[in-house]
């Protein structure tokens, strides 16, 4: 039994090597407690989509543990994985990509409520059985119209077919969702609508965020406490009242010149 | 509800309507058929086209219109049989073999090489000849050339598949893998197989056709189109409408399929560009 | 004097309006940015200029005039003596500056092979000397194939071989947009020295008010293929007058003193303002 207190996900130590044994990950330790927002930066290639990856575990870990509350996720076998990982969710870079061209939005969306019957939301009670008035619901939540429930994904845009990918990700109530660089792909007048959105839901339902960018600025706007990802590692990690102090590494203040200028 | 077949745009819907109209007049040959196929008559024999005999008698007094219709029962009947089996077993190991991938995969793809590595007719051929004459032997030599290119297609599609994001996804979703497979491959592989299978059916005509004709097929007293110009050979000079006739059927129903094919394909292509956006 | 000047350019894609009635002017020496998001007709203003319109597009009306000379109805021949020469591009898609097989040295001599008629010592020399201007180390690149280079060098060179015949008009359509943060700065700023060595005028197209914020002179904001602001990029950043150009350079979550919430107007529907 590890002692957790407030903290959902706790990673220690983490290491991903590739096929060729170069490192994507190198030993990488984070904690995300309860109802924050982790913020992670690191420009392409630096290892963060793996790191979100792992901590999916979508990737099988070389070394190091993870600790969901008080379950160890990586002593978990194959088999009860997609039990043990009902409390975590995620929402990927290109939207497009991560909803099936050839199934409608009801279905897309509905997916992970499908598969698992056991979990009941509380923000469904009253009509736990009616699936439709489910999916209408959750779209309401991210501000999309409930006629796009027959549509296909062609026929949105993308920033609408993140606000569905980001109510799939709540509707199963997660205790952490991972965003992996979830505003990357769309027009800035979207993204600045998607982190609202994003910023609301995680006042309302008080869910724990990881939020992955190479964009500093919306990190920061974003997350209370950032860490900085070169080349595998953990180069920096602040608070966002540290983020301009002497104190922080010069690969942090370089990217701190860019966003600035 | 025909009529909303006939007017609606969607791809499917076409095929359904082809099918429908095929079956339809396959089923009611029972009805239709003015005689016995198999009903031999020395008296009426090598009779010309006539009120009676649509299209004749053979050279046994046989009338020709009824053994065409029968034979159409046989052709497309046994080619559809043959495709059914084709795709039951291309299908899945694909799905398999792609999804899985690793040494599975390797070691599925070497059989599959195997396969591709010799010609369709061939293989047929030595094939249904060691097994012996026989349409049950037949069926099995074309279903094993045929499988291999479903497999392939399948695969190919799931390879690309299984990368996206979506996939990642349906497994955060806590689906297992035959569930990946039947809720997410499925759908997408439906469309390439169909174009696919669509413009088999018509070389699986021709090949049946053709090994019948060679006599590796259905045997003589059947009224199978390629048993027909077999026996039909013979009496060329004399009547030739013995082998004209099958042979104009297995050309007007080679001909439909492959435009059926072509059309599917054709429509296929423009949704992926829309799918593509 | 004005090296590029458009206008009244009108295109359509059948009755869909692409480019609706844009006039715009650049000066040597000048850096224009042509800001708007996926959908509002940049990259199709960019690409009218050189020639390379996509057949689905017509021109309904306008001129395009490079130094006074309307290129508006030339022909493929005449565009192409005139692109590389007078008028270079740089794309996002810095891949396919280069083509995969051939030697970067080998592209350059090429290229200035088919537009010269340069001795190969001087076409070796001039080339050294512009990969070297890039900040990349000159010898090495002239012999390393496009794969060996890493996306910023590639965008480099790339950013050498549409500058080394000293055109007139660089063209860059978001050539940042698939580089790190850092890279960009650096690419940004080396676009920026080469302007001021060469005096050529530069039109940067971007979807991103950041990139622009430093180095452009004027700016103008595209939105659904109309210019909705067009000026002095200090004037604009400062007191922009469109309530999309205001949308814009809010949704830029600022690093200090940063705000709980992002300003963001419903002024149009959201889909024909997304990329897909």
């Amino acid at each position: 039994m590890k002692l957790v207190g407030n903290s959902i996900l706790t990673a220690k130590n983490i290491t991903k090597k590739y096929a060729c044994g170069h490192k994507a990950v190198d030993s990488i330790s984070l904690e995300i407690n309860k109802g924050e927002c982790l913020g992670l930066v690191g420009e392409s290639g630096c290892g963060k989509s793996t790191l979100a990856r792992c901590l999916l575990l979508l990737e099988r870990l070389d070394e190091g543990e993870i600790w969901l509350k008080e379950t160890p996720l990586h002593e978990v076998h194959r088999g009860t994985i997609r039990k043990a990982r009902k409390e975590i969710q995620a929402v990927f870079q290109n939207p497009t990509a991560s909803l099936n061209p050839k199934l409608k939005i009801m279905d897309s969306l509905m997916e992970a409520l499908d598969f698992q019957k056991d979990i009941q939301p509380c923000f469904f009670n009253g009509f736990q059985n009616d699936r439709l008035k489910k999916a209408e619901y959750l779209l309401d939540m991210v501000g999309i119209s409930k006629t796009y429930l027959h549509s296909y994904p062609h026929e949105l845009s993308g920033g609408q077919k993140q606000r569905v990918l980001i109510a799939r990700a709540l509707s199963i109530e997660p205790s952490l969702i991972i965003l992996d660089e979830p505003t990357a792909s769309l027009d800035v007048s979207i993204q600045a609508k998607i982190l609202n959105l994003l910023k609301d839901l995680q006042d309302q339902l008080g869910v724990s965020y990881l939020f992955i960018s190479h964009d500093l600025a919306a990190v920061n706007f974003m997350s209370n406490r950032m860490m900085v990802m070169q080349q595998g590692k953990i180069v920096d990690e602040c608070t966002k009242q540290d983020l301009f102090s002497d104190e922080r590494h010069t690969y942090t203040r370089q990217l701190l010149h860019v966003f600035e200028s | 509800m025909i009529q909303t077949l006939l007017l609606s745009r969607n791809p499917y819907r076409v095929v359904i309507l082809v099918l429908l109209a095929l079956s339809v007049i396959l089923m009611t040959v029972p009805v239709l058929v003015p005689f016995d196929p198999n009903h031999v008559d020395m008296g009426n024999r090598l009779q010309p086209i006539s009120v009676e005999h649509l299209l004749g008698t053979d050279h046994l007094g046989r009338d020709l219109f009824s053994r065409i219709l029968v034979g159409a029962q046989t052709t497309v009947g046994t080619s559809i049989f043959v495709l059914s089996i084709a795709l039951l077993i291309g299908i899945p190991i694909g799905l398999i073999s792609g999804y899985i991938g690793g040494r599975i995969d390797r070691m599925m793809m070497r059989v599959v090489d195997a396969f591709l590595a010799f010609p369709d007719y061939l293989v047929a051929i030595v094939l249904s000849g060691l097994l012996g004459p026989g349409m049950i032997n037949l069926v099995i030599a074309i279903v094993t050339v045929k499988w291999v290119g479903y497999t392939r297609l399948v695969r190919s599609t799931v390879l690309s598949e299984k990368q996206k994001d979506y996939i990642a996804g349906a497994k955060i979703n806590g689906l297992s893998s035959f569930q990946i497979l039947l809720k997410h491959m499925i759908p997408h592989i439906l469309g390439n197989v169909m174009v696919l299978a669509t413009l088999d059916i018509g070389k699986i005509i021709l090949m049946i056709a053709a090994l019948s004709y060679i006599g590796l097929g259905a045997q003589p007293p059947s009224p199978e189109w390629g048993a027909m110009l077999n026996e039909g050979k013979s009496f060329f000079y004399n009547a030739p409408q013995l082998m004209i006739i099958p042979g104009l059927s297995i050309m007007i129903i080679v001909f439909i399929f492959n435009l059926l094919g072509d059309y599917l394909r054709d429509r296929f292509d423009v949704k992926d560009q829309k799918g593509g956006l | 004097m004005s090296v590029l000047k458009i206008e009244n350019l009108t295109i359509k894609k059948q009755e869909e309006t692409i480019v609706d009635n844009v006039c715009i002017d650049i000066k040597a020496g000048e850096w224009l940015a042509l800001v708007g998001e996926s959908g509002s007709g940049k990259s199709v203003t960019a690409t009218v200029i050189g020639g390379l319109l996509p057949k689905a597009l017509k021109i309904e009306s306008g001129n395009i005039l490079l130094e006074n000379q309307n290129i508006l109805n030339l022909n493929e021949r005449a565009f192409r003596k005139i692109r590389g020469k007078q008028i270079s591009y740089i794309f996002q898609d810095y891949q396919g500056a280069f083509s995969p097989f051939i030697k970067i040295g080998k592209q350059f001599d090429e290229m200035l092979a088919s537009h010269t008629t340069w001795k190969k010592r001087e076409r070796v020399e001039l080339t050294l000397h512009m990969l070297d201007s890039v900040n990349l180390s000159a010898q090495q690149v002239y012999n390393n194939y496009p794969f060996q280079l890493s996306g910023g060098q590639v965008q480099r060179a790339a950013i050498a071989i549409a500058t080394i015949l000293k055109p007139k008009l660089l063209i860059a359509d978001e050539p940042t947009t698939a580089l790190d943060s850092l890279t960009s700065l650096k690419v940004l700023e080396l676009i920026y020295n080469l302007k001021e060595q060469t005096g050529c005028a530069v039109l940067f197209i971007t979807h991103d008010l950041r990139h622009v914020k430093k180095y452009a002179n004027n700016l103008s904001i595209m939105l659904r293929g109309k210019l909705v602001e067009y000026g002095d990029k200090k004037e604009i950043v400062e007191k922009p007058k469109h309530e999309y150009t205001k949308q814009l350079l809010s949704a830029i979550p600022p690093l200090r003193n940063s705000p709980t919430r992002l300003l963001t107007i419903n002024t149009e529907k959201e889909k024909e303002v997304t990329i897909v």
